[in-house]
């Protein structure tokens, strides 16, 4: 058995049993779509690893539970009695023939056509009728009875004729392993024979325990010091310690080649299925990465590669027909940069088409009209990422249900890891995940707040900046409550660790920050920028990661904690959870599509604005929206009820005067004003200013979604700048009604009358 | 927390006593069995815990604190490799915080390991299972769930603790 089989079926063991569990859980809680989702990531990887290693039967027995579990995942199922039951059989039927594939290296010729059906079935069920539900769960209640394939149909060992137990579930699953063992004799692990599979837990284990090492030798030198007896003995000590260190880190530290080596085969097999002629680069397969992150970006890369072939290479006819080489090439990189492995899978293919994943984003409902139509380019790009998105135009073998690119962030932000996507209409697409090198020790630095120890992972920091106590008050800005700092032109948002962490202190703190050292930590943590403000620095240290126990780790802002050189313990705090916790009042149904658009603030610089001064205030309105510039004397401006008017070229047009400009004038009809004449939709409306000051480009401030009103806010030549916000200008309609003037407000909190 | 009186704890109904005696009952070789307890003394009250729930006791500690957690954890310690979560029972019987070192009992409950802040730590007692009550029916609701009922000592009671009833995700839950 060659290692690629090997490795398919002690994951797919793996997956199964993940599965198990997660059925069980099921049935309490048969709504829940994560189980769901889990479930059916499971028999998706079984199904689409089986394609490329030719298990025809072992694929096709996936396919028909993934198209249940489908259903199930997207809601137009109800999981019931019946259907666990049956997917219960599919994981029997499942084991049957990885048992089988272990024992004769190949599938047997079982029959699993009754199974099928089973499942086929099970789909239809709910759609049709109620009583077929009811049949089906009397049937699974009644040994005899049974419409399933729980009786050998055919002598191959053990495929699927493994008897189904006809009882309920949970004796179905609880039976699995007696069924299992009955298979004897079994061939004694065949598949991990060769290898050692050392548990991760114990490797997880021996961190720790050298982490403790470390940390008491630490006590120790400092303890002997003054004693000249003991040094050489502490020295030694210390030697020895880091030595083993080093050794356990090594241990579990593995090339990458590993993880590449199995793709030369799937890619030869799934450019033959797709009809692809694709040839395989690799490179930098000697970069050594922590065993237990190998493992996780193992299913992350399968589907990246697979979805490069079958959405991103061409066929041969449509490469040469657009110039290019009829073979594409699909590149696979690893390289150290700094404290991450970065790995690239890139392919010269046709790109993504941001009209299509924009189009495709609408019609599965995960995000709407308005919304996509205000992406730009890298943010629509961004939308591959969600769960349920593919733009497939059918479901192949291959890919197209929408799980791939979810798993790939999944499995990457688990542990820590963080996926970057590049496209080129034409050119190819390259994605990047960028992995942590080890998750148990990492570089942190220390930062003091509330009087206590906080660590900092340094992979999130970008930098540092000391904003000493004169300076407070006018290097840290303020709107509507919000903290922020320009760096270098742009407004970072800021965020006070004490606060943040100590919600009972809001009052005070202002007065108190003008008095001592400020420092900002400039974050960057899954795209979003902010700076933390902490009260002190203390040195960087190589922290030793201890989990912490479910109780914190539900507080959700810590990512476990650690033991400081000093003895001290300290929490590490997580940069991601700490953004999206600050912008828990924005960030509401569009959660993720939000995060989206955050992480692309860079992308958004650049729009243009019209600077324009109302009577006190300067405000911008966006250069797009804007049809022309009018100067005229007072007296054309007509008043209907409170609401001036405007007769434009024929049209009525409400003027916006929030700014005041209208009163400023003081009635004098041959004062001259300048309205903006805007485009809001389908109407005009104009906008009562003093004059127009500029243009310029200005620096969209998504500011890591700390406060609401984040989108009614420019950089514009170095000033925070309310935009105007056009669509809050009440249609006249209403406009004869008095309380509905001047509703529109300047960058504030503003109520429409229909 | 409902204000349901009875099962608290789904596994451990509230028949006190007979958790008590099985607990104890690996001594139990006739009426003379005995329960070995260690005593704590947290405020004025003495407090005994099954010894063979206790992994260890960590005397002298100075728990982390952390910002945000629910309000019965005592904060972290350092334990073996580890860091532990600590449950601080003068919180949850509503005490002031204890200013100064306090004694840790490690537990062992079904969810793992945790710390439970003491006042003090006092001795290994032996007592006959047959000396032990179940909790009175005035005692107030939030006692009656953290408490295992009583033993009677010669001249003072010992109120039991059951580990599985501290253990932060528990308390977590029943505070939610």
């Amino acid at each position: 058995m060659d290692e690629l089989t090997r490795e398919f079926l002690i994951e797919s063991q793996e997956g199964l049993d993940r599965m198990e569990r997660c059925l069980t859980d099921l049935e309490g809680r048969p709504q829940d779509t994560d189980l769901l989702g889990e479930i059916f990531r499971s028999v998706h990887t079984i199904k689409g690893t089986t394609g490329f290693l030719g298990f025809k039967r072992l694929e096709k027995l996936a396919h028909a539970g993934e198209n249940l579990l489908g259903l199930l995942r997207d809601g137009k199922l109800s999981a019931n009695q019946s259907i666990i039951t049956g997917l219960l059989q599919l994981m029997d039927g499942l084991r049957g023939i990885l048992r089988t594939i272990e024992t004769d290296s190949n599938e047997g010729h079982g029959e699993d056509g009754q199974l099928i059906g089973l499942l086929n079935e099970l789909q239809i069920v709910e759609h049709s009728a109620v009583s077929v539900e009811v049949k089906a769960v009397k049937a699974s209640g009644q040994a005899g009875a049974l419409p399933l394939p729980t009786k050998p149909s055919a002598p191959p060992p053990q495929a699927i004729v493994e008897p189904v137990p006809p009882a309920s579930p949970i004796d179905a699953k609880s039976n699995v392993e007696p069924a299992g063992d009955a298979g004897k004799p079994r061939p004694a692990n065949a598949a991990a024979d060769s290898t050692l599979r050392v548990d991760v837990m114990l490797l997880n284990r021996m961190m720790n325990l050298v982490g403790e090492l470390v940390l008491t030798r630490n006590q120790i030198l400092q303890a002997t010091s003054q004693d000249p007896n003991l040094t050489l003995l502490s020295r030694r000590l210390d030697m020895v310690t880091a030595d083993l260190r080093e050794s356990v880190m090594k241990a579990r530290m593995q090339p990458v080649s590993n993880v590449f080596s199995k793709f030369p085969r799937i890619i030869r097999d799934l450019s033959h299925t797709l009809h692809r002629k694709v040839r395989l680069e690799l490179d930098g397969q000697e970069t050594e990465l922590d065993k237990s992150l190998l493992e996780a970006i193992k299913d992350p890369l399968t589907h990246a590669v697979r979805n490069s072939l079958d959405h991103g290479i061409e066929p041969p006819e449509v490469r040469i027909a657009a110039g290019k080489d009829p073979e594409g090439v699909l590149k696979l990189r690893a390289y150290q940069e700094s404290s991450h492995v970065i790995i690239e899978v890139s392919d010269d293919g046709a790109g993504i088409a941001v009209e299509k994943v924009r189009n495709k984003a609408i019609e599965r409902g995960l995000i709407s009209a308005e919304r996509a139509a205000q992406l730009v380019e890298r943010e629509l790009l961004q939308l591959i990422f969600l769960p349920g998105f593919s733009t497939a135009e059918a479901i192949t073998n291959v890919s197209g249900r929408g799980v791939g690119m979810d798993v790939v962030r999944t499995n990457v932000e688990k542990i820590g890891g963080k996926v970057e996507i590049d496209s080129r209409p034409g050119r190819g697409t390259t994605l990047r995940l960028r992995i942590p090198l080890t998750l148990a020790i990492i570089p942190a630095l220390i930062v003091r707040s509330l009087d206590q120890s906080f660590a900092l992972p340094q992979g999130a920091l970008s930098e540092l900046v000391h904003v000493p106590p004169a300076k407070v008050a006018s290097t840290i800005e303020w709107m509507e409550g919000t903290a922020l700092y320009r760096l270098r032109g742009q407004l970072l948002p800021l965020i006070f660790l004490d606060r943040m962490l100590s919600p009972g202190l809001r009052g005070a703190e202002n007065r108190e920050r003008a008095e001592q050292d400020n420092f900002i930590a400039v974050l960057d943590a899954d795209g979003r920028r902010f700076g933390l403000v902490v009260d002190g620095l203390a040195d960087p240290e190589e922290i030793v990661v201890k989990p912490l126990s479910a109780v914190l780790k539900s507080i959700g802002l810590y990512s476990g904690a650690t033991v400081l050189g000093s003895g001290d313990l300290a929490l590490i705090l997580d940069p991601g959870s700490i953004a999206s916790r600050a912008g828990v009042a924005m960030i509401s149904q569009e959660d993720r599509v939000e995060v989206v658009q955050e992480e692309d603030s860079q992308a958004a610089m650049g729009s243009q604005y019209l600077l324009v001064q109302s009577a006190e205030r300067r405000a911008a309105v966006p250069l797009g929206d804007v049809l022309r510039i009018e100067r005229i004397p007072l007296s054309r401006i007509e008043y209907i009820g409170y609401r001036p008017v405007l007769n434009f070229e024929g049209n009525l047009l409400p003027v916006e005067d929030s700014g005041g400009v209208l009163a400023a004038a003081g009635g004098n009809p041959d004062a001259l004003l300048t309205v903006v004449v805007c485009r809001e939709g389908n109407r005009q409306v104009g906008i009562a200013v003093v004059h127009v000051l500029d243009v310029a480009a200005g620096s969209e401030l998504f500011e890591a979604g700390t406060q609401q009103r984040a989108g009614g806010v420019t950089l514009l030549n170095q000033q925070v700048t309310g935009i105007v916000d056009l669509g809050a200008v009440a249609p006249l309609l209403a406009g004869a009604m008095p309380d509905s003037y001047s509703t529109a407000d300047w960058n504030q909190p503003t109520e429409i009358l229909a | 927390m409902s204000g349901h009186t009875e099962p608290h704890e789904p596994k451990n109904p509230p028949g006190v006593p007979a958790r008590a005696k099985s607990r104890s009952g690996q001594k139990e070789a006739g009426a003379s069995a005995l329960a070995e307890l260690c005593s704590v003394r947290v405020g004025q009250t003495l407090f005994g815990i099954p010894i063979s729930h206790i992994l260890e006791i960590v005397g002298g500690a100075h728990p982390q604190a952390v910002p945000l957690a629910p309000e019965f954890v005592g904060g972290l310690v350092h334990y073996r490799g580890d860091v532990l979560t600590t449950v601080s029972l003068r919180h949850l019987l509503g005490l002031p915080p204890h200013d100064g070192k306090q004694d840790i009992l490690v537990l062992e409950s079904a969810g793992g390991c945790f710390g439970l802040l003491v006042d003090s730590v006092g001795e290994v007692l032996r007592v006959p299972t047959s000396d032990h009550e179940p909790n009175p029916s005035i005692l107030d609701e939030r006692r009656r769930a953290l408490f295992a009922g009583a033993f009677k000592l010669k001249d003072s009671l010992l109120v039991m603790l059951d580990p599985e009833r501290l253990d932060p995700l528990r308390l977590a839950g029943m505070a939610a």
